[in-house]
């Protein structure tokens, strides 16, 4: 329910409440997203792969983007021109690309801190 | 004999053949004394060399994804290895050898290759068995968060309450210009004396 809640701190969501975020509940979400990232490593490895021979194999990226504006549509607050270019096929590949290999970069034992240095730095 | 020690992740593994030190009382299934890695990655030729080169072909990696990620134009260039973007999906990494007359390695990989090689190399990092220099670049907290964040909000609280009590002086005190002028009292004393 704590981290139900916890999301409604991301300012692009429907939901938005203005609670400021703890540092023990970023941390918590972070380690989350850490084991998440372990868990689901075959599957974003195959959604990039798919992207980069899209001529061969684009069934899982298309998959994947449709499902991913479906969420943000959805769930996020629309207006919003950050979620707008989330949204927008043209724009949002590299947001995508980019999110996807930072959370397949940090599946290691460090990965928890690497996320963090990520985050920190962005 | 020597200890050999694999590293996988899907289509990429990390060799690392050596023996350990046994001046410092080290296991026998240690390695602290590198002879040889291997680093294959499937469709792709063998990347083996020296332990000197081990180092920086890791720091590489490590670096490039760290400015593939960070929005800064991906390119990395040393005497040893070249690593730039294609694309937003491939990447070009170029092998240079040490030996004279020998033609670089060219190698194009996706973002699948490169994130199971980054993870070949961080499974090594967190090996208990094998002992190198280990990389700083993915551990340390940035200098841009370290420095830019604490420097802004010093360097705000200590700008902004000054500048404030500056504009209201100038503010306030522009509003008097308009009550006293030297020069119509001035005026006013000759003509009441005019001797």
């Amino acid at each position: 329910m704590t981290i139900w809640k916890l999301r409604n701190n991301n300012p692009l969501r429907k939901s938005y409440v203005t609670n400021n975020i703890k540092l023990n509940e970023f941390n918590a979400l972070i380690r989350i997203t850490v084991e998440m990232s372990k868990y689901l490593y075959p599957y974003i490895r195959e959604i990039m792969k798919s992207k980069e021979n899209i001529e061969d194999n684009s069934v899982i990226w298309n998959d994947f983007n449709k499902r991913f504006i479906e969420l943000i549509k959805e769930r996020f607050n629309i207006d919003s021109i950050r979620v707008k270019k989330l949204l927008n096929q043209a724009e949002n590949d590299e947001i995508i690309i980019k999110s996807l290999l930072t959370l397949s970069f940090c599946i290691s034992n460090q990965g928890y801190q690497k996320l963090k240095n990520f985050l920190y730095d962005f | 004999m020597q200890n050999k020690l694999s590293f996988h992740q899907s289509s990429a593994s990390l060799e690392i053949i050596g023996l350990p030190d046994y001046s410092n009382n080290e296991n026998k299934d240690q390695i602290s004394i590198i002879s040889e890695w291997k680093l294959t990655i499937v469709d792709k030729p063998l990347i083996e060399g020296k332990i000197e080169h081990l180092g920086p072909i890791m720091d590489a990696f490590y670096i490039y994804s760290n400015l593939l990620i960070k929005n800064e134009i991906p390119i990395y260039e040393s005497k040893l290895i070249d690593i730039k973007a294609d694309n937003l999906h491939i990447h070009n990494i170029v092998l240079k050898s040490s030996k004279p007359n020998v033609k670089p390695l060219v190698l194009k990989i996706g973002n699948s290759l490169l994130s199971d090689t980054i993870n070949c190399f961080d499974q090594l990092n967190e090996s208990p068995k094998v002992r190198i220099k280990k990389t700083d670049i993915s551990t340390n907290i940035p200098k841009k968060f370290k420095f830019g964040l604490n420097k802004k909000v010093k360097f705000l609280n200590f700008f902004i309450p000054p500048f404030f009590a500056i504009c209201s002086l100038i503010l306030f005190s522009s509003s008097f210009i308009y009550f006293y002028s030297p020069f119509e009292n001035i005026e006013k004393k000759e003509l009441t004396n005019p001797e």
